[in-house]
């Protein structure tokens, strides 16, 4: 399995993924009892390649974050994972199973949010839980009547009556209701408003402490970054970057800024660490290595005059675009 | 580039290309009726000619027509077979005049409501391009169409030998009855909700208007209900027979009327909803939502009644007026001329029934290809994917489909047979119910070869499966009617499943050549349902 971090400068933090041998519990290892499991999964719409050799592992019982803008595959793996869409190369499994061989069988243990809340207009909300829920067959009819109220859906309402966030609503209520051991979400929350959003949050939180695994395909960084114990970045149909939110974060780079009494002193050239100036009396640096030889070539050359230090961890947003913006942010593989 | 002015110009472009673009999306329809305009009208034209080349062949086929109240029910009124002419007025025009009304309709529907279902009727009207030139442009386009139709109609008779003059009159007084469906279709888009009822009130109408029609030209003394009905003006236009051309008032008022009131209303009313709005609020009904094909037969109920009730309708009256059919004056010669015309021996009430039947196979197996059609749109809408991501097997949604569209192509074979003995018997004829059953259940060997077919098409080329299947039914038809008269060799005209078909109750039902055909249907439903199960699915 290739790794998708192979530049990275030694000295990162060993992450799971590619070092197998990692304190772990066997049984995550095992493809077999992860809850996505793919290799080499690809798929090509004619002349575009949309998904380019996925590798993925989804364990049990933990919220997956899958980020990407639009167009990078995101959905095309979710259908491929569904074994709505063939894989044109590859396969993906869900509990170990083939959903292109065996769709039943691994659809009985998955609820899914399709992208766009299409439903059937001449139903009422009611209705399609009651359909959507009969056809799965494991549904907690209590916990859907919470979700309603919380959710403030009027089920009496016809499907074409109601705006998009509403069936979006729809959709996502009669996902969250099942007992299904996966969710796989795909956008679930374009088109709702920010306190259904608050409400989204909630209800994923509680998915997870029930012991279901959430598969959040988003580009909503910050949902990303609230809910997600980690998070795959796709760019062009290739998974570039993965790791928990502290793994990726070595990544991008450290802000520190410093503030002197008086002039800033003359810092050497260190690696991994570029100075610009932040005003009079102050130096901002950006970190992409470790913090240690900067900390120490300031102690040696200003370090009693130094006033103010502040480091700030990127953010997910500035992970997300250092993934995108151009050359020096590509990761090859 | 300055900002907030707009010259004349900047909007009378927008809303040409409105209609450019409205006349691209009905490109299909437009060429697939244009060759069917061309085909009808020269083949008819050669046919008759040279199947009654002397003027004693032809006074005995129209003194038999004259009598025989029951052939008008297709094609109106005969006012002169003596001449290619005169049959041509009668024939094709009659038949082409109820093809340009769908035509119309379905046009003036699909410009104006589908775009606002899809909502992109909202997306147009938020940009320059007001209400009122939004709906003319639709109505430019449709008139584009209409245009071609005239010309290719116009072409195949030129083609057939016919003179100028007449040949534009006859084609002009067929799409004559266009303004007044476009009318129908657009006031019907103006009052539905969704596109769905729209057809469904603009089919209403235009069944009445073709029922009253029927009874003007079928029931003695009721003649001048002619005057009640666009068709009927298209008869009275008398092309070829002493022309009346101010009856063209009367369509094109009609037309503009109707077109009018429409403008008005889209111009006041909300966009993406009908003056009679559905109840968007209900008490759940929690009755056939058990499966996938429940869920289909729960949605589809509404058109399958329309089905039924259109059939049974004019099974009733075939079955009234059969008794009018009589052998007087029919040799047995002319039977066999009359025959290769297409319509059948009719000199007997049984003969009658047997040739009309054919209609109902055909009607039947269009219902299929709209049951193929059904299940395409929750593809296309993205609906299958909610419903595929559940535990459902591809095998049993689209098998629970076809499982339908066979029982609800039953029913409406079923209520044929039914409906016409009543009719018959109210009518005062005496035929058996078991051979009237017999004739409906004749209708499902044929429906079920295509059924298997628009699914494999729908398996192997979804976008294109509608076109397909309804193409396919259509072509195969009219090459049954006019095949032969052609001159066509015997093993290209039999290519045609409806060919193949016994005319019960005239006929004995043909065991060997309905198994083949039932065994091609299945065979091709079971290949459609291994396709299927192999293929990504395909939105819109």
């Amino acid at each position: 399995m290739p790794s998708p971090c192979a530049c990275w400068d030694a000295g990162r933090v060993s992450r799971p993924r590619s070092h197998p041998s990692a304190v772990r519990a066997r049984w995550q290892d095992d493809p077999a009892s992860a809850a996505i499991h793919t290799e080499g999964l690809s798929k090509r719409y004619r002349e575009t390649r949309a998904l380019d050799a996925l590798d993925l592992t989804v364990r049990r019982g933990e919220v997956y974050g899958y980020l990407g803008p639009n167009g990078a595959g995101k959905t095309t793996t979710i259908r491929l994972l569904l074994g709505l869409h063939r894989p044109s190369a590859g396969a993906g499994h869900l509990f170990g199973i083939d959903a292109w061989r065996d769709p039943v069988a691994a659809h009985r243990r998955v609820a899914y949010v399709a992208g766009e809340p299409f439903l059937w207009p001449a139903l009422t909300s009611a209705e399609t839980f009651e359909f959507l829920a009969r056809l799965h067959g494991d549904t907690d009819v209590a916990y859907r009547d919470t979700l309603v109220e919380r959710f403030q859906l009027d089920t009496r309402k016809k499907i074409r009556a109601l705006s998009k966030g509403n069936r979006q609503k729809v959709q996502l209520i009669a996902a969250l209701a099942t007992r299904a051991e996966l969710l796989l979400l795909d956008e679930p929350t374009a088109g709702l408003d920010p306190l259904m959003e608050v409400a989204f949050r909630d209800c994923v939180k509680e998915a997870r402490e029930r012991g279901q695994t959430v598969f959040l395909s988003s580009h909503i960084l910050s949902e990303v970054e609230a809910l997600c114990d980690r998070v795959g970045i796709l760019r062009g149909g290739r998974l570039v970057d993965e790791g928990t939110l502290q793994e990726l974060r070595h990544l991008a780079a450290q802000t520190v800024d410093v503030t002197f009494d008086g002039e800033p002193p003359q810092l050497p050239p260190l690696a991994g660490v570029s100075v610009q100036g932040a005003g009079p009396g102050a130096l901002r640096f950006e970190v992409s290595s470790g913090i240690g030889p900067l900390i120490a070539a300031l102690a040696v050359v200003g370090g009693d005059r130094i006033k103010t230090l502040t480091s700030r961890e990127p953010s997910l947003e500035e992970i997300f675009l250092h993934h995108y913006d151009g050359s020096d942010g590509r990761v090859e593989r | 580039m300055r900002v907030g002015t707009a010259s004349a110009g900047t909007v009378l472009r927008p809303a040409l290309a409105l209609a450019r673009r409205a006349f691209r999306d009905a490109r299909v329809r437009t060429i697939s009726y244009a060759y069917l305009f061309v085909a009808i009208a020269y083949a008819q034209v050669v046919a008759y000619r040279d199947a009654y080349p002397t003027l004693s062949s032809r006074l005995a086929f129209a003194g038999s027509f004259f009598d025989n109240r029951a052939v008008r029910l297709f094609y109106g009124e005969p006012h002169d077979l003596l001449t290619v002419d005169g049959y041509a007025a009668w024939r094709v025009g009659g038949t082409l005049a109820i093809f340009a009304c769908v035509f119309g309709l379905l046009a003036a529907v699909r410009a104006l409501r589908t775009e606002e279902d899809a909502g992109r009727m909202e997306l147009v009207l938020a940009g320059v391009v007001g209400r009122r030139s939004a709906y003319f442009s639709a109505m430019v386009a449709i008139a584009a169409g209409v245009a071609i139709l005239w010309l290719a109609e116009l072409a195949g008779f030129l083609l057939g030998g016919l003179s100028l003059g007449g040949s534009a009159y006859l084609a002009l007084a067929t799409v004559s009855v266009v303004p007044v469906y476009v009318g129908i279709g657009a006031l019907a888009c103006q009052l539905a909700p969704t596109r769905r009822v729209a057809l469904e009130l603009g089919g209403a109408v235009a069944g009445v208007l073709f029922l009253l029609r029927l009874v003007a030209d079928t029931v003695a003394g009721l003649g001048w209900l002619r005057w009640a009905s666009p068709l009927g003006w298209a008869e009275e236009l008398r092309p070829f027979t002493g022309a009346r051309p101010l009856v063209l008032l009367l369509p094109v008022a009609a037309g503009a009327m109707t077109i009018a009131l429409a403008a008005r209303i889209a111009v006041r009313r909300d966009v993406g909803t009908g003056l009679l709005s559905a109840r968007d609020s209900a008490e759940p009904r929690l009755s056939l939502l058990s499966s996938p094909s429940a869920r289909a037969l729960r949605g589809e109920r509404g058109s399958l009644l329309v089905w039924l009730g259109g059939v049974g309708v004019f099974a009733y009256i075939l079955g009234v007026i059969a008794k009018s059919s009589s052998s007087a004056g029919i040799s047995k010669s002319l039977s066999r001329e009359v025959e290769k015309l297409g319509a059948g021996s009719i000199a007997t009430p049984r003969g009658y029934l047997g040739v009309t039947f054919i209609f109902f196979v055909l009607a039947v197996s269009l219902f299929a290809c709209a049951q193929i059609g059904a299940a395409r749109r929750e593809e296309a809408d993205e609906r299958l994917e909610t419903l595929l991501a559940l535990p459902v097997a591809r095998r049993r949604w689209l098998g629970g489909r076809l499982a339908l569209a066979v029982a609800g192509a039953a029913a409406i074979s079923l209520a044929a047979g039914l409906l016409t003995w009543v009719g018959a018997e109210s009518g005062g004829v005496s035929i058996s119910l078991g051979r009237l059953i017999e004739a409906g259940a004749n209708c499902l060997p044929v429906t079920l070869l295509f059924l298997g077919v628009a699914a494999l098409a729908y398996a192997l080329v979804p976008r294109a499966s509608g076109a397909i299947a309804y193409t396919l039914v259509t072509v195969a038809f009219l090459w049954d009617l006019i095949g032969s008269l052609l001159g066509a060799p015997r093993w290209l005209v039999e290519l045609t499943p409806f060919e193949h078909v016994g005319l019960v109750p005239a006929q004995p039902f043909r065991a060997g050549a309905a198994a083949i055909m039932v065994g091609m249907g299945v065979l091709a439903a079971l290949a459609a349902l291994a396709v299927f199960r192999r293929r990504d699915l395909i939105g819109e």
